[in-house]
């Protein structure tokens, strides 16, 4: 059976993009001179949903490459998923070219002025030092090699499972194929994706770094991603097909989401207890910004994305029944939402600031010291400096669309959301929904938890 | 000594038709004393109407005891009982605490219910249960009935029809 995409679909998931649009260029409008808020959604939604294609096409290849069964039926899905990497790629190169020609000033390293030893008054060492990756070389050139190759490979593995449609598993030729490029793929994902993580995500904190980052980052990618295949296989089952997607592949997917919603909170409890405990001045301030000026968010990530899910899914019953499941996957879906908002928003905003000259008076101060530790006392200096200076206009450090996601950065969501919605369905509508011949969809469907 | 039972027992040699034979004492209405199976069977609890376990519940409230052993257990030796300053953090670091907080939620759990399903199923040192039959812990599939509650006749009629491989009778 064939998934058809219905004009009715195209023109709800239309609006939601346009309404996206819409927010996109009233921030534009209402924005500060560098657009900050503007192109720090584009980079949150462009980084999430670019994220979830990535994993979906890892956990789809991990699980080829592993010689599991149960997911076959609905293969099909994660291979859909996995291809809105074609959009995403560009969404991000877009970003980068960005940074090269000085559009945007997300990234504290894309400043040239500061690379410049022999300008003691704003010559910055730790960013000179990481400056041979942190450049727009890499992060274009990363960003389009390493997207080739993951679109390359991931459309390889698609157009051998239609071939195995076509053609029968004669032998598994195709099937043998679909092994081999999924093995490829593998460490290009895992390596290839913590080091885009560090360039896209981790080096909004430019100064700061964290070795668990890209683990903790691709934590909350993959749980998105569990969420948005519970809940696109919901719609579909609930349209008429994949009646031969049941409750049991439903379980285990709940299970994925349960057990990896605990993964996640343990790694980022890991990364937070070892600077807590470790209590170096460079490395507390990335939490020490968190809690202070963005304690609701701070908090609300845990309760959604762990105490949520924990009890929610913790029996067996809700894991197999669609109102709790489905509720669970759509809270923690906008929870990982709001997890890479509070990755990115901090170290954007405090970049802006001190490309603007807010805060001039600490970053001398950073500067002209440029020891690790002065680095992290003139950055708490800084965040300080800057309530202090901001109280006589503001009377509060508060700044929407930084502080919390106002109704422009929603807006933007569901704009996004949409057009990974139209692309996902529109690729599922190009081919039969459970792909036959596939060696392991008897398994598959007869899959009993 | 424990009272004794007359039983009579089918071996299968397949799973699958070990539960089309359930089903169809299911519906013959024969009361079955119990199954014996080398490996779990999908789908056999279901059509034997036996009722989820309990024991999860009991872990749940194990992992809790842990929880709040290990929680409320640390913060009064750290804050009242022995207060050491370690690495100039606060007495009541709980970010410290989590770990050990996680580990004894996982032993309390474990040992609990370890401890729960050996008593609640009788089961201790020097326990000695009769085996049916010694192939049922390798490649054979036993349905077991209690003569005292079913008609022998319609049992051995029963296990001759739905292609059981061998009929015992025995006292245990």
């Amino acid at each position: 059976m064939t998934y058809s995409f219905t004009g009715k679909n195209k023109t709800w998931l239309t609006a939601g993009m346009v309404i996206g649009l819409l927010c996109m260029v009233l921030t534009w409008f209402g924005d500060d001179d560098l657009h900050t808020r503007f192109w720090s959604n584009f980079l949150h939604n462009s980084v999430f949903f670019t994220g979830i294609a990535l994993m979906a096409g890892f956990f789809m290849t991990a699980s080829i490459t592993a010689w599991a069964g149960w997911y076959v039926v609905f293969k099909r899905v994660w291979e859909s998923i996995s291809l809105f990497l074609v959009v995403g790629i560009p969404l991000m190169l877009i970003i980068g070219i960005g940074v090269y020609l000085h559009w945007n000033h997300l990234y504290h390293w894309s400043d040239q002025s500061i690379l410049d030893p022999n300008d003691p008054e704003k010559f910055d060492p730790i960013l000179y030092g990481k400056s041979s990756f942190l450049n727009t070389t890499w992060y274009i050139g990363g960003t389009l090699v390493l997207g080739l190759i993951w679109i390359f490979l991931l459309n390889k593995i698609r157009s051998l499972s239609l071939a195995e449609d076509a053609e029968g598993s004669e032998g598994f030729k195709k099937h043998y194929g679909v092994r081999k490029y999924a093995a490829i793929f593998l460490p290009f994902a895992g390596f290839g994706s913590a080091a885009m993580v560090w360039q896209w995500i981790m080096s909004v904190d430019a100064h700061w770094y964290s070795t668990l980052f890209a683990w903790y980052c691709g934590a909350s990618w993959f749980v998105s991603m569990i969420c948005l295949t519970i809940l696109l296989l919901m719609y579909l089952k609930s349209k008429g097909y994949y009646q031969n997607v049941t409750t049991e592949h439903l379980h285990d997917l709940g299970k994925f989401l349960f057990a990896f919603s605990i993964f996640w909170t343990y790694l980022w409890f890991s990364q937070y207890m070892l600077i807590w405990y470790a209590n170096v001045g460079e490395e507390t301030i990335y939490f020490k910004e968190r809690v202070t000026n963005y304690p609701a968010l701070f908090y609300m990530n845990l309760i959604i994305n762990f105490v949520a899910p924990f009890f929610i899914l913790m029996r067996n019953d809700t894991k197999r029944k669609f109102g709790s499941l489905g509720f669970t996957a759509g809270l923690v879906l906008f929870g990982h939402w709001l997890d890479f908002f509070l990755m990115l928003k901090p170290g954007i905003l405090h970049t802006a600031h001190a490309v603007a000259g807010h805060g001039a008076h600490s970053d001398g101060a950073d500067h002209s010291h440029g020891t690790h530790a002065a680095d992290g006392a003139a950055h708490g200096a800084e965040s300080a400096a800057h309530g202090g200076g901001e109280m006589a206009a503001h009377a509060s450090t508060f700044e929407m669309g930084f502080s919390m996601p106002g109704f422009l950065e929603l807006g933007t969501f569901i704009g996004f959301l949409c057009l990974f919605i139209f692309f996902v369905l529109h690729m599922l509508s190009k081919a039969p929904l459970v792909g036959a011949n596939d060696p392991y969809l008897e398994e598959s469907i007869h899959h009993h938890t | 000594m424990a009272q004794t039972k007359d039983i009579i027992y089918g071996l299968w040699n397949d799973e699958e038709d070990l539960l089309k034979a359930v089903q169809v004492a299911k519906d013959d209405h024969l009361e079955i004393m119990d199954v014996y199976t080398p490996f779990p069977i999908h789908g056999l609890d279901p059509i034997l109407g036996l009722s989820e376990s309990r024991l999860h519940i009991a872990g749940f409230v194990y992992g809790a005891l842990g929880t709040l052993t290990a929680f409320l257990g640390m913060s009064w030796i750290f804050t009242k009982d022995w207060p050491i300053i370690f690495g100039g953090k606060p007495h009541w670091s709980v970010p410290a605490f989590i770990p050990i907080v996680f580990e004894l939620t996982v032993l309390f759990a474990s040992i609990g219910m370890v401890v729960t399903f050996y008593v609640i199923n009788g089961l201790g040192p020097g326990v000695v249960n009769p085996t049916i039959d010694l192939r049922i812990t390798d490649d054979k599939f036993c349905i077991a009935f209690d003569k005292a509650d079913v008609d022998v006749s319609k049992v051995e009629s029963f296990l001759k029809n739905t292609g059981a491989s061998e009929i015992h009778s025995k006292t245990i």
